[in-house]
């Protein structure tokens, strides 16, 4: 029915050159799994912009309506928690496909002359996606996207003259806020994905002009091709389909995290970004005082502007990596100290104090009773009944348990209702109490 | 030199290709669907409202009363005030009706002095009990579901199709 179709299609809109240019591009030196990455990178953006578009359909874009958008997603739409997980780890998927197309290209030296063009336009892709990252990652609006993006948005302000007006720029306005997120998703959604495709789409065009680099050995390459389909082709879909299962498994296995809703006052919240930043975060972390714009301005000028002038920096024609030592030393240098990075920084992480899940039953307990429609925890909540910013100074556990008990027991005359709790509830209540103190 | 794949070999990679690509787009699509239609076709849990007490109510003296519940519109929650009519027979059983005309769906007013019910629009004519009197009304005022609970009158709120002869829950 396939071959029917074509021929029906192909005899009204003469898909003969096209079929041609798209499939049967020479492969010099023939095809090889080595390649699958560009693919494998197209896929997950496709991947992202199908996701991405539904979960657009339930995304409410405002600060008020952001989290419990996400929240209905994952809890009450079908297959919600699904597609946003594809969309999260098909984010990560993103990274790790492009870090590798990267690496591939830099050590087959298939950037030199005359691919510097592509190259240029890829490094270009690249930056946008981490574009992509940092602006998705604000979208749902919950403590771990407020805080990641306030601490990103402040690596900003320390650049020297221009920081705080690019601060403002960005925020679009003086706080992190809904201007912010408004921007941050015109841009996630509008922006960046008509740019990505623009810029893809000039990327397979000098593939196609200029064809592929094949493999380094000149003389190997010069020895035999192949045409991109079937062989090709098969081989990237081989590797798509493995990436695919991957992060089907990840986001069946583990849902994109949704953590409480976006809480300017609680400062106790530590922040951090996805890992692909976490390396840089752990950089800063040794950059203090005169030393911060190193990491802030200087190394991120230096890298990118090595990224882009590669293929001048390493002019020679030859592409055989034995023979380049300096720049590939170069590159296992770099990918040493980010791993190395990135290792600490995992390490660090891990040995966090994780909150005691008594404490998060507590909290959430305090949602459903509706305590703030009485209480008032660091400014949210009403005023009838005494303020608990800082009850843990004040208060111990026995008189807590015993007042939840039956309040008027304790306090002759309160309004406070007793809300009937079991054991349990009481020591988490009790215990996300214990935690509201100035010096935790 | 450009090299060729046998027939054969050529068309087992193309069906390795064309089954991934199948694999993926099933995967992805079938959810996709779920997720954009199922949402539109969930139906609400009908939820209990209380509207006041048996004692509000005189026998045989129809009164309008307020019923306030909350709707989930997505991720929103939006309280909704509707008014019911409800009746308490001398038998000290308590009737509900909807507020709208069974006709097109006007609201009705009761009317003291002549005993019944009656259509402003289209002069459709109802019985205490909700029978049709007069006028165009193709059936009886429509009954929610009712029940009372320590003297406390809870109801289910509903609307119906308007126009038709059968009661057809909206």
């Amino acid at each position: 029915m396939g071959t029917g179709l074509y021929k029906w299609l192909d005899e009204r809109l003469k898909l003969a050159p096209i079929r041609i240019a798209l499939l049967d591009e020479p492969i010099p030196g023939g095809a090889s799994w080595i390649y699958v990455f560009g693919s494998v990178t197209l896929f997950f953006f496709l991947l992202q912009m199908i996701t991405g578009m539904f979960l657009a359909i339930y995304y409410s874009p405002s600060t008020e309506h952001a989290h419990a958008s996400i929240r209905y997603i994952m809890d009450d739409v079908a297959f919600g928690s699904f597609i946003r997980g594809l969309h999260h780890w098909g984010a990560s998927g993103m990274m790790v496909a492009i870090g590798l197309h990267m690496l591939q290209v830099f050590l087959y030296g298939a950037y030199k002359r005359p691919r510097e063009l592509m190259w240029i336009v890829g490094v270009m892709l690249f930056i946008l996606t981490l574009a992509f990252g940092f602006s998705g990652y604000l979208l749902p609006w919950d403590q771990r996207a407020y805080w990641a993006t306030q601490v990103g948005i402040n690596i900003v302000g320390t650049i020297p003259l221009v920081g705080d007006v690019l601060v403002r720029i960005i925020r679009g306005g003086q706080n992190l806020g809904a201007m912010t997120l408004n921007r941050f998703y015109a841009l996630h959604t509008l922006f960046l994905p008509w740019l990505v495709m623009g810029l893809i789409g000039l990327h397979l065009f000098i593939l196609r002009r200029v064809g592929p680099a094949g493999p380094w050995d000149e003389a190997r390459a010069a020895q035999r091709s192949e045409p991109f389909w079937p062989k090709q082709v098969a081989m990237d879909a081989v590797a798509i389909g493995i990436a695919f299962i991957l992060v089907v498994g990840l986001a069946v296995a583990s849902p994109a995290p949704l953590a409480d809703p976006a809480n300017p006052s609680d400062t106790t919240f530590r922040p951090r970004p996805e890992w692909y930043f976490l390396f840089y975060y752990q950089l800063l972390k040794y950059l203090e005082g005169p030393w911060e714009v190193v990491g802030t301005l200087i190394l991120p000028i230096l890298f990118f502007s090595a990224l882009f002038l590669l293929p001048w920096l390493d002019r020679r024609k030859e592409r055989r990596p034995a023979s380049r030592p300096a720049v590939l030393s170069a590159g296992a240098g770099f990918l040493l100290i980010v791993f190395t990075l990135l290792t600490i920084s995992i390490r660090e992480v891990a040995s966090l104090p994780k909150q005691d899940p008594s404490v998060l039953r507590g909290k959430q307990l305090y949602q459903e009773l509706d305590c703030a429609g009485c209480h008032r925890i660091h400014g949210e909540g009403g005023t009838f009944g005494p303020d608990l910013s800082y009850v843990g100074d004040v208060r111990d556990r026995d008189w807590l348990i015993r007042h939840f008990r039956d309040p008027q027991a304790v306090v002759p005359g309160s309004p406070m209702p007793a809300f009937g709790l079991n054991e349990q509830e009481l020591n988490d209540l009790t215990n996300y109490m214990l935690t509201l103190k100035r010096q935790p | 030199m450009h090299t060729a794949e046998p027939e054969g070999r050529r068309t087992f990679l193309a069906w390795v290709s064309g089954s991934i690509a199948a694999m993926i787009g099933l995967t992805v699509g079938i959810p996709l669907i779920g997720y954009t239609i199922l949402p539109a076709l969930k139906r609400r849990k009908p939820e209990w409202t209380e509207i006041g007490t048996v004692d509000d109510l005189q026998p045989e003296a129809p009164k309008e009363m307020t019923c306030m519940y909350s709707v989930a519109d997505g991720w929103q929650k939006t309280t909704v005030r509707k008014t019911v009519w409800a009746v308490k027979r001398r038998t000290g059983e308590i009737t509900v009706y909807s507020p709208l005309c069974t006709h097109l769906g006007c609201g009705y007013r009761w009317e003291p002095e002549r005993h019944q019910f009656h259509c402003p629009c289209h002069n459709s004519i109802f019985a205490i009990d909700g029978s049709v009197l007069a006028g165009p009304a193709p059936r009886p005022l429509d009954t929610l579901p009712v029940k009372v609970e320590r003297g406390r009158i809870w109801v289910i709120y509903k609307e119906f199709k308007a126009g038709t002869s059968v009661k057809i829950e909206l």
